[in-house]
């Protein structure tokens, strides 16, 4: 293929996108509409005890600063949280087959899981085993850029970035 | 090039430099101009892109493409230092074919590149990665990721346009693959830049898929262009026959010299195979007497000089007169018997 006719093949590209896109709203959009589902609805989120970001008591009620993150921000779209106390490989396993909207647990950037859990910006940060410094961040299943975005924007706000 | 020395003269093979006209040198000094500032221009887009990568698988390929581009222009600018050598004891041809090693390199290179963005973007779609492109807070203003991508690839991708176009016109007149491979990468940049832009923006609609599929059209062409000079360069190192710079279509000088050759009242048949030593070609002429006239020397250096004189690029003419013409020389240049490509 020559050069003008393979850019001219992108160009079409590009613009069919658009135009589909152009019937949807919300920009950028969550290819599995998880952000509209939970609005007034319900927020499925995984916790992984880890003190003092998550506490699980022994009936299965949750707390820490990360539950009450995720409250506040629930409300924010009226939406009902549910939580889903779990050890971290079976909240990424429960990612990867789309059980689960976020995950809490005092996660830090580095978190191995990146094909099932995707990350926000760091919201916080901590000092890790070794004394160096550990920026903590939330989890959100991968590519649901819509909830993805709410999130980082509600973390922002609240930490005094925007 | 060289005076009026007979066959095998001992300035038979001068350095890369002594081949060249006055044309031909300055579009030598522009064209090392040019990958200098390839290589500034990318080495920026290296860093920058690194900076706003982030989680993006696309964003991450177009990274390491970048990084792979700054090999053509290397290369060039070494082998560039080096044909400037006349030839020594321990390299009788000169330095010519250090072009060839060049643009192999090249050649590798964009099939790498090619290789390195079709496994990524099938993986990608077989192991359904949907890629996350959050939010990147500016001077206060929440912004999404994607519109920074977007922009980085569009003030990136306007240096490999503009110096690709300028390099393409060089390189026909230096004869320098090496140089059209780089184009080549400049222009396979420039497509990936924009496949990158319309993936971004469609995973920013919702299609996870729109990234990694622009990604795979686009390393498809690259795939292929890859394959062309690979062949191409391996072509010239293992002396097939000469081709035009961009390997299209077999060198038209190889017909032309034989034809100078048998121009020559004292010659019945020429057969002359002509290799590319990297902008510029080495000769052996085969030339039969006609019956009950002698090759004298003076005949044989005239001819010498005459096929020398036909293109700056003849830079290395033998000429070995024969009863007749070796078994293994007698189908000449392919172009006999084809259609003339020259226009």
């Amino acid at each position: 293929m020559t050069a003008p006719r393979r850019s001219r093949a992108l160009l079409l590209v590009a613009v069919v996108t658009l135009l589909l896109a152009g019937c949807q709203g919300g920009f950028p959009a969550d290819p599995q509409g998880t952000l509209d589902r939970a609005r007034e609805g319900v927020l499925r989120v995984g916790v992984s005890e880890n003190p003092p970001w998550t506490l699980v008591a022994a009936d299965g009620s949750v707390a820490g600063s990360e539950v009450e993150l995720l409250t506040d921000y629930a409300e924010t779209i009226d939406a009902e949280v549910e939580w889903v106390p779990a050890g971290e490989n079976t909240l990424a396993a429960m990612m990867r087959e789309g059980q689960l909207d976020v995950v809490v647990g005092g996660l830090a950037s580095d978190v191995p899981w990146t094909s099932e859990i995707a990350t926000t910006r760091p919201y916080a940060t901590a000092t890790g085993p070794d004394g160096a410094e550990v920026t903590i961040v939330v989890g959100v299943q991968p590519g649901e850029n819509a909830l993805m975005t709410d999130i980082e924007r509600f973390l922002a706000e609240r930490g005094g970035e925007l | 090039m060289n005076g009026s020395e007979g066959e095998g003269g001992e300035e038979a093979t001068g350095s890369g430099h002594d081949a060249f006209g006055e044309e031909q040198r300055e579009a030598l000094r522009r064209a090392t101009r040019l990958e200098w500032i390839t290589l500034a221009w990318m080495s920026a887009t290296v860093a920058l892109v690194a900076l706003v990568a982030g989680q993006s698988q696309a964003m991450r390929a177009a990274w390491a493409e970048d990084v792979l581009s700054l090999l053509p222009p290397i290369a060039f600018l070494v082998a560039a230092r080096r044909i400037r050598k006349r030839p020594d004891r321990l390299h009788p041809y000169g330095f010519h074919r250090s072009i060839g090693v060049a643009h192999l390199v090249a050649a590798l290179a964009l099939l790498t590149m090619g290789g390195y963005l079709a496994i990524d973007s099938v993986m990608t779609l077989v192991t359904v990665e949907r890629p996350p492109i959050g939010l990147t807070v500016l001077f206060g203003h929440a912004i999404w990721s994607g519109w920074l991508m977007v922009a980085v690839m569009v003030v990136t991708s306007i240096g490999p346009v503009v110096l690709g176009r300028k390099k393409l016109a060089l390189a026909e007149r230096l004869h320098d693959k090496v140089l059209f491979a780089d184009a080549d990468m400049g222009k396979a940049d420039w497509s990936t830049a924009i496949a990158t832009i319309a993936g971004v923006l469609g995973v920013g609609f919702g299609f996870w898929w729109a990234d990694a599929t622009a990604a795979l059209l686009v390393s498809v062409s690259i795939l292929r262009d890859g394959v062309k000079n690979l062949r191409g360069s391996i072509g010239g190192l293992t002396d097939a026959e000469a081709r035009t710079y961009d390997d299209s279509v077999p060198h038209p000088l190889t017909r032309r010299i034989e034809e100078r050759a048998e121009a020559e009242p004292w010659v019945g048949e020429a057969s002359a195979r002509v290799r590319d030593e990297g902008h510029v070609f080495h000769a052996e002429v085969f030339v039969v007497p006609v019956a009950g006239t002698e090759p004298t020397l003076d005949r044989i250096a005239a001819l010498r000089d005459r096929i020398d004189e036909l293109d700056w690029k003849v830079h290395d003419v033998v000429i070995a007169p024969v009863p007749e013409l070796p078994s293994t020389q007698t189908f000449r240049s392919t172009l006999r018997t084809g259609p003339d490509p020259r226009p």
